[in-house]
């Protein structure tokens, strides 16, 4: 059932990025969207009855899939660095243009 | 209109993810039903993917951490880049604003003095973190994030904070040459680019794993001082 | 012979040895791309393992004929395009290291997941180079468009991890077969989308008109050469070789790709800008060449690869120098440049003409293998095919005879109605433009000695058996 909420997640953060108009809403609806994927494969990983993969024991190797755990690590990063870009580019369209509507942001295509 | 078509549109693709997913056709795993010996982290769990060494071939307690640093190495690098790259950008795109960011609320006596206290015990945990990365759950990217914050708490409570940012920008560079280095070193003893040539050591000693905390301490640090650089940049708006 | 993972290594420990001395990146820079572009030439085929870990539990580097073309074209035209912007590089010397490893990786890889990392470096560069132009809000649409496809792109091969259990290319090719229906067209579905963002197929290429349209010396040739190459080869490897799709959807791929193709043409058709030709034109040959990739035309696609990196690279480095000589390149203002500039008006008007496909020229193998391969499975394809390069023929050669010819159109022509403009510091434009112009009409008349190795590459990206084998049976 929570695989159901993840794949929500992400339609909403797909939503978000048709119908928003204000940048920096479009930033928080494409982290919505990364949010809802990462959380959608580290569920992909799990088995009912499995403890965490560390190893505590020597014998008792009763894991949980720790492929998409290692995965997830390297999205959440590669998703903060293209947050931390896209505020940055916020930031200079804004001196640029002294608004952040794309309504009414123009004149950029082809000088 | 618009809404009405993006609305459309993305309950559209969400009828297809979910017939795709569950539908009867479909051999997707459910959750919670996997079973583990059908995929490849069998072996990584197991610590026997190549029968030819001894086990156990990877020392790290932390099964996550001897994928990310050990088995999937080249991903780890992959990523290291790519914050190392945004850090870059941030800085470049930081020269088109040409003045300070001024707070309009200034830090209070609260703030200025409990990040005297907190901001050091927030740095000591994050390093204590990355160095036990392979024998707890965290590993380089927690714990260097976790130094990142204490240094954002640093720049928020005081306004005229200006580290050397060249400090931040040679710690960077010198740990991603490291980590270079160390897997060019593993192509010329082993004959594979970062091939674990150190001894294993026993599962569950703070030196064990071979090259695996090393490379999860470079990683660490870099980690740390790259976020540190960024949110510097925020702050400052200047250029070096 | 080199280890190919050294094509990534070196220009990574350049980019993080040359933010610590600012002075010699620039050294760096060119000496590193230097390396790559000749070293290519010295690896062997064969899988490269990483970290001494067999694939599939650990990743693999993949050579084999088809990415040593690649690797190899990739880093002439890396080499090139620097030559080109040398004035306009400001201070992006890391960030072009840097896109150098990815380039590299990113064609040797065999691990999706790795593919994703190393198209997530690309992009990233990407984002900043193009921001050197300041048109910030054209990066910002890239940049969401760029990383919802590489989600999209992650969602899809999660997807096969959850059902074959193995992220490596050459496993989930064998494993294809015991996969059920309906998970593999979603995941398809995911994973061509994530991959048509990049290489600017209908609909996610609404990014390209405002980056490539503002493009300055350095990210015009870039963008539109390195980048489109590594994209469309991406797609030739992952939907050529690796996964084999049934005949109904990829039918429903091919009509968006012969949609961007007829749509893009029609628009250049329109266009009155000379980098919005441009533009339009390098979206058309896209559509095209990722419609030979998925017919399974390997040969095709891949010589109108290699004609269209070419020829845009002198097209568009022309094109950006005008721009930047004289900030204004509508056509009607720039009629008669060529007569100024005899040798770069010679290198373009070779170049337009091999990409049109004219006899003589390089680029003839190219159409003339295309059609062969449309002809061959249904009427509907070629007759696309043949009106879009019609469209493409009639708006090049007006091009052609606007910018060669001083003063309006019917009137005579003289020398007081041509343009004012110059363009400046063209010589190392002109000499590369003469260079690639000899090569094509050379290569028109004796084709030999490159058709043998482009046929080679596209049989072995037609063959998933001895992939199989070298992977698998390999070290």
């Amino acid at each position: 059932m929570s695989q159901y909420l993840y794949i929500i997640l992400m339609l909403v953060g797909i939503y978000g990025l048709l119908s928003q108009k204000n940048i920096i809403k479009m930033i928080i609806s494409l982290n919505i969207l990364e949010l809802g994927l990462n959380l959608f494969i580290i569920s992909t990983g799990y088995i009912s009855g499995s403890n965490a993969p560390i190893i505590i024991f020597e014998n008792d190797t009763n894991f949980v899939d720790p492929l998409p755990q290692a995965i997830v690590l390297t999205a959440i990063v590669i998703g903060f660095g293209v947050t931390a870009v896209a505020l940055m580019l916020a930031r200079n369209i804004y001196k640029k243009n002294g608004t952040l509507e794309i309504d009414e942001i123009r004149g950029e295509d082809n000088d | 209109m618009k809404r009405i078509i993006a609305i459309l549109l993305t309950v559209a693709v969400g009828i297809f993810i979910f017939t795709g997913l569950y539908g009867e056709d479909s051999d997707f795993k459910a959750f919670g039903e996997k079973n583990i010996s059908d995929t490849v982290a069998n072996s990584y769990v197991d610590k026997n993917v190549d029968a030819d060494r001894e086990s156990p071939e990877s020392g790290s307690a932390n099964v996550v951490t001897s994928i990310v640093v050990n088995y999937r190495s080249l991903d780890t690098l992959g990523e290291v880049t790519v914050l190392f790259v945004s850090a870059l950008g941030v800085a470049l795109l930081g020269g088109f604003l040409k003045e300070k960011v001024t707070f309009s609320v200034k830090p209070g006596f609260i703030l200025k003095n409990g990040m005297k206290i907190i901001s050091g015990i927030i740095l000591i945990t994050g390093i204590y973190i990355f160095i036990h990365g392979h024998l707890s759950p965290g590993g380089g990217f927690p714990g260097g994030a976790m130094i990142g914050s204490s240094f954002l708490l640093m720049y928020l409570s005081d306004e005229e904070f200006k580290t050397k940012i060249t400090a931040f920008k040679i710690m960077e560079g010198t740990a991603g040459s490291l980590i270079l280095i160390i897997g060019l070193a593993g192509l010329s003893i082993g004959g594979y680019f970062l091939y674990n040539f150190l001894p294993n050591g026993n599962v569950g000693d703070l030196i064990s794993a071979g090259i695996v905390p090393i490379l999860y301490v470079l990683v660490g640090l870099k980690v740390g001082s790259e976020i540190s650089n960024l949110l510097g940049n925020f702050l400052n708006g200047e250029v070096e | 012979m080199i280890n190919p993972i050294l094509l990534v290594a070196i220009p990574l420990l350049a980019a993080f040895l040359s933010i610590m001395v600012k002075k010699l990146s620039g050294v760096f820079l060119f000496g590193v791309s230097l390396f790559t572009a000749i070293g290519s030439f010295f690896i062997e085929n064969g899988s490269y393992v990483i970290g001494g870990w067999k694939p599939p539990f650990g990743i693999n580097l993949v050579v084999d004929d088809y990415s040593f073309l690649i690797l190899i074209i990739v880093n002439i035209l890396f080499f090139l395009t620097l030559l080109n912007g040398m004035w306009d590089l400001k201070k992006n010397e890391t960030v072009l290291l840097v896109t150098l490893a990815g380039v590299n990786g990113i064609v040797m890889t065999g691990d999706f997941f790795n593919l994703f990392v190393f198209m997530e470096i690309i992009a990233i560069s990407a984002y900043i180079l193009a921001s050197s132009t300041e048109k910030y809000y054209s990066v910002f649409k890239y940049l969401i468009l760029g990383t919802v496809g590489s989600s999209l792109y992650l969602f899809g091969i999660i997807i096969l991890y959850g059902t074959a259990g193995t992220l490596n290319m050459a496993d989930l090719a064998s494993k294809l077969p015991e996969i059920s229906n309906s998970v593999k067209v979603l995941a398809f579905t995911f994973i061509f989308s994530g991959l048509a963002v990049e290489a600017k197929i209908l609909p996610f290429n609404s990014w390209v008109r405002g980056i490539f349209g503002n493009s300055n010396t350095l990210t015009g040739p870039m963008f539109s050469t390195v980048y489109a190459t590594v994209s469309a080869a991406v797609v030739g490897r992952v939907f050529g070789q690796i996964l084999t799709i049934d005949t109904n959807l990829i039918y429903a791929f091919i009509t968006l790709t012969l949609m961007t193709f007829i749509f893009a043409e029609s628009a250049a058709m329109a266009s009155k800008n000379l980098r919005s030709i441009l533009t339009f034109s390098s979206i058309g040959q896209a559509g095209l060449i990722i419609t030979m990739f998925l017919l399974g035309g390997f040969y095709a696609a891949l010589i109108q690869l290699v004609n269209n990196a070419f020829a845009k690279m002198v097209m568009f480095s022309i094109a950006t120098k005008t721009y930047s000589s004289n900030e204004d390149d509508d056509i009607d203002n720039l009629a008669g440049i060529f007569r100024k500039h005899y040798m770069m008006g010679l290198g373009f008007t070779i170049s337009a003409l091999s990409l049109i496909g004219l006899p003589l020229f390089f680029g003839f193998y190219g159409k003339i293998n295309i059609l062969q391969t449309a002809f061959a499975t249904n009427m509907w394809i070629p007759a696309f095919i043949l009106i879009g390069s019609i469209i493409e023929g009639i708006y090049y050669i007006r091009l052609l005879v606007k910018l060669w010819n001083p003063g309006k159109e019917g009137d005579e022509s003289s020398e007081e109605a041509g343009t004012s403009y110059t363009i400046l510091n063209g010589f190392t434009v002109s000499i590369i433009a003469l260079v690639v112009g000899a090569v094509f009409v050379v290569a028109g008349i004796t084709p030999e000695f490159l058709v043998e190795n482009i046929e080679k590459a596209a049989n072995s990206l037609g063959d998933i058996n001895t992939y199989l084998s070298s992977v698998m049976g390999g070290i």
